[in-house]
């Protein structure tokens, strides 16, 4: 592409030249053309559903384009396949990982090298000293011997960037690689690439964090729908100039919170909640209406809180209110009963049925209540729920009965969300609520949980994510090492005080 | 008949109007497939159960097309149908029954051996008692079904195995009960069924029909279907949606055993006699229809109106083998190749379902709104 621009640039390691390709006739990529140069990391921002993971995919074999070519040295391909991009020292991250739940951790970081070089034969033994060696260099904590499948999201993904790390590539493609990682794992992460990029690997890096796209690429390609709006050096952009491109229009952060009424009834209140191993005496109210944010960093016991007010883990002690009558909550069911919902962290094991409908997805947890007097699913009750989530949501799919496999990663959430506001809990809690949500739709999920908190629904948002509880929460709960250590209130809610409350 | 068929129609959507069109068709065909409760297992089974049908009136029409043929199909049908469905039913969830044989046999001879006894003493009263001593079969199997149930929801045991278990269990209890030997006699209400007809209809075969709509409409538009079908797509997605498993499987199972103790009852409609070991080729045989009808193994999704062709299908070719003098070891033969040539057909469907998709490649100025395709119900 670039050959008669003799410079100083190196030749790209691999590009994708006038790529084309549609989903059962809708376009979702429309002639992007895109290098990656070796020494340069290659940032990809769009909002959730322009291609940018379609495009990844073509490029490393797992897709192929409608029309154009990829090009891995220099040499043209129509396509190629994975086995093939893997030989030539593409690695990916993918969006949803890619790993194989049933084997560990050290089998999954190793294997794919192994079996790509056709070692007939595998011994434990052999494997571990590499992947020991990743750990090492990014500084982690992973248990090798684990099974993936029993791995929390952050662990999930730590270790599928092991897998790509591991492997002597000369081009790393990150889908996404850091919605389920806190601050400290993300510098980590940022320290190797900088290493690998003085090694003159090429990477491309793809979030919705802007920040970190910010800070870490050399250059920036911003798509719209499909179509590649502008690609040039990240020191021509800041997050305005970034977000106006993906979106086309102004996307406005700041803290929006609505005067909560002093006088209130408790919607739920924990009095002294003990979990062993996890939190102890954690106690605070919240009120009918109210937003609230709970973070700490990964393994402080936030997430732990969620799940035993959610039935998922119980609590050995202490006491749980809804709407100041004390609850028993052994089991989700109870939860639910109890008026209160859930939307878990890991949401493409726990929280969607990938195989099913957006329709049958958005229903899931609600049946009984969409039933006609026989007894029967009532198919207009039914038809106007989808509708109104469907739309509400702004779901970006051709239609509702499509399978949520589908979807990109920001819809699949939504659909995730819809599911639990059509239970109309009591109170609901959202565990990351906007992990993989480009910067438009995740004020616009915000935006929904106002209305809803408006309406007298109570919110809890757990996350990490500071400037989303500072733009959406009336108080901030900090919690260290399963305790309950800051609220921080009105104008002490600022994304500095956040973070240093979480990590002092 | 897949939705994908329709893509290529997109390809040359250079206006803003075609696809809107595309859309509007497909989702018009989408639901016209929906609502006849027909997905893919259905449509493929139309065309195996045609070519089945035309494959064995060319090779012997005298004998394959005389109505006592015919007759044999429709009454010899329901009882492996019930059994397959029932078997639909619990795959649907991700698990496996392999004791719905054995249930129908355990319902088939508590009812001859109450009917005997009864008999023995009074025969007025035992054909009096008809209905009773039926629902005695029945409810035998739905606690068959929920002993399984029970073993897979609350104790935890796979599926696989919990079944084997018990129709291990079931079938010596039976033997034992008969000291294996076939029972003779049954009420007379059972002849009566077994010999009615409506309009040439079988009376067997429209119980069989009405069957599979009540499961149909269970699993299609009642919550616990729905639930049933979470339940086999993810089981840890449906437990976080607070999908009461324990019960979902409960009734799951106590479903199938109700509809196993029923096709014991149509077994002995069509025949008064019972015994532990019969319908033994059963047990595979209703796998094999239900995921020929579209049943996916790991549960999740399947068609009650797939399975009920599936059924025909096969017993059009083991009417037609009879037909032109093949025995019951080339039908068993037949079985494992129709299975394999129909999955071959849906690898090879995908497949081009996929490369048409890649066809469909010339861009439309416009994405489509949700507004143009969400079905209006
Ligand atoms: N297998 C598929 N079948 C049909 N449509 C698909 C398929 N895969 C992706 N799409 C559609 O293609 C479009 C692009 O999806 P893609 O996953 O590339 O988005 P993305 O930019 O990665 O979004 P996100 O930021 O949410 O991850 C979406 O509209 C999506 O619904
Ligand atoms: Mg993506």
């Amino acid at each position: 592409m670039s050959s008669d621009t003799v410079s100083l640039v190196p030749s790209p390691v691999v590009s994708a030249n006038g790529i084309f390709k549609s989903f059962g006739g809708v376009p979702a990529l429309v002639d992007v053309s895109i290098d990656l140069i070796p020494g340069e990391v290659h940032c990809l921002a769009g909002e959730n559903g322009c291609g940018k993971s379609t495009l990844i995919k073509i490029i490393s074999g797992v897709e192929r384009p409608d029309s154009g070519e990829i090009l891995i040295d220099g040499v043209s391909h129509s396509h190629i396949n994975a086995n093939a991009a893997i030989k030539s020292g593409i690695q990916v991250i993918y969006q949803d990982f890619s790993l194989f739940p049933n084997l560990t951790v050290a089998e999954n970081i190793v294997l794919t090298a192994e079996v790509a070089r056709r070692r007939r034969l595998y011994s434990p033994a052999s494997v571990r000293p590499k992947a020991e060696e990743i750990l090492r260099d990014l500084g982690l904590d992973l248990d090798l011997d684990r099974e993936v499948s029993e791995l929390s999201v952050a662990d999930k993904q730590l270790t599928a960037i092991c897998r790509a790390l591991v492997n002597d590539a000369r081009a790393i493609i990150m889908d996404e690689p850091t919605t389920a990682l806190t601050h400290s794992e993300v510098s980590r992460l940022f320290a190797l690439v900088e290493r690998l990029r003085a090694r003159g690997v090429a990477l491309m890096f793809v979030s919705h964090k802007l920040e970190e796209v910010l800070a870490i690429s050399q250059r920036l390609t911003i798509m719209r729908s499909g179509r590649q709006i502008v690609t040039g050096p990240t020191t021509d952009f800041d997050e305005r100039s970034i977000s106006h491109y993906m979106t086309g229009r102004e996307v406005d952060e700041s803290r929006v919170v609505s005067e909560l009424d002093a006088t209130a009834p408790l919607a739920l209140e924990l009095v002294d909640l003990s979990l062993a191993g996890a939190y102890r005496n954690i106690s605070f109210g919240l009120r009918r209406g109210e937003i609230l944010g709970v973070t700490g960093l990964l393994g402080s016991g936030r997430t732990e809180i969620a799940e035993s007010l959610f039935g998922v883990t119980p609590a050995d002690e202490g006491q749980i209110k809804v709407n100041g009558a004390p609850v028993r909550i052994r089991s989700i069911q109870d939860a639910v009963s109890a008026g209160i919902g859930y939307v878990p962290e890991d949401r493409l094991s726990q929280g969607l049925f990938l195989e099913k409908s957006i329709a049958d997805n958005i229903v899931a947890s609600s049946l009984r209540s969409h039933r006609t007097r026989w007894g029967t699913l009532s198919r207009d009750a039914i038809a106007s729920t989808i509708k109104h989530y469907f739309h509400g949501l702004k779901i970006n799919a051709r239609n509702a009965q499509a399978p949520v496999r589908t979807l990109s990663g920001g819809n699949a959430q939504r659909v995730v969300l819809a599911k639990w506001l059509a239970t109309s809990p009591t109170v609901l809690l959202l565990n990351g609520p906007t992990v993989g949500v480009d910067v438009g739709s995740k004020q616009e999920i915000l935006e929904l949980l106002r209305v809803e908190a408006a309406k007298g629904m109570s919110v809890i948002v757990i996350s990490d994510d500071a400037p989303e509880l500072v733009s959406s929460c009336h108080r901030v709960l900090v919690i260290k090492q399963g305790r309950l250590t800051h609220i921080l209130e009105g104008d002490e809610i600022t994304v500095d005080t956040i973070q240093e409350r979480m990590s002092a | 008949m897949s939705p994908d068929t329709k893509v290529r129609n997109g390809a040359s959507g250079a206006s803003a109007l075609l696809p809107r069109v595309n859309d509007q068709l497909e989702s018009w065909t989408q639901r016209l497939v929906r609502g006849s409760g027909a997905h893919r297992g259905a449509g493929r089974m139309v065309v195996a159960l045609l070519i089945a049908f035309a494959l064995f009136t060319a090779l012997n029409p005298r004998v394959f097309l005389s109505p006592i043929n015919l007759q044999n199909i429709a009454v010899a049908a329901p009882e492996i149908g019930i059994i397959s469905i029932a078997m639909m039913l619990v795959m649907l969830t991700g698990g496996i029954d392999l004791s719905l044989v054995a249930i129908a046999n355990f319902s088939a001879i508590t009812i001859s051996m109450l009917h005997n006894t009864i008999a023995a003493s009074d025969p007025a009263l035992a054909n009096s008692l008809g209905i009773v001593i039926v629902l005695a079969g029945i409810v035998v199997g739905m606690l068959g079904g929920a002993v399984n149930g029970f073993l897979v929801s609350v104790v935890g045991i796979t599926p696989i195995l919990a079944t084997l278990a018990t129709m291990q269990i079931y079938n010596g209890m039976a033997i034992v009960w008969t000291g294996g030997t076939t029972l003779y006699g049954a009420p007379q209400l059972l002849a009566t069924i077994g010999q009615t007809a409506v309009a040439n209809a079988p009376l067997l075969f429209i119980i069989f029909l009405a069957v599979a709509v009540l499961i149909a409409i269970l699993v299609n538009r009642t919550a616990l279907g729905r639930m049933i079908q979470l339940e086999g797509a993810n089981p840890v997605a449906a437990r976080y949606s607070a999908i009461p498993r324990r019960a979902v499987l409960m009734k799951t199972y106590t479903y199938g055993g109700m509809l196993a103790g029923l096709a014991g009852v149509l077994f002995l409609a069509r025949n008064p006699t019972a015994s532990a070991d019969y319908g033994a080729s059963y047990v595979l045989l209703v796998i094999v229809i239900a995921v020929l009808g579209g049943t996916n193994p790991t549960g999740g999704f399947a068609s009650v109106t797939g399975v009920v062709l599936a059924t025909l299908t096969l017993q059009v070719v083991s009417s037609g083998f009879t037909a032109i003098r093949l025995s019951s070891y080339e039908y068993a033969i037949a079985q494992g190749v129709i299975l394999i040539a129909v999955m071959i057909l849906d690898a090879v469907s995908s497949t081009r379902a996929r490369r048409q998709k890649k066809v469909a490649s010339a861009p439309r100025s416009d994405v489509p709104t949700p507004e143009t395709a969400l079905p209006r119900a």
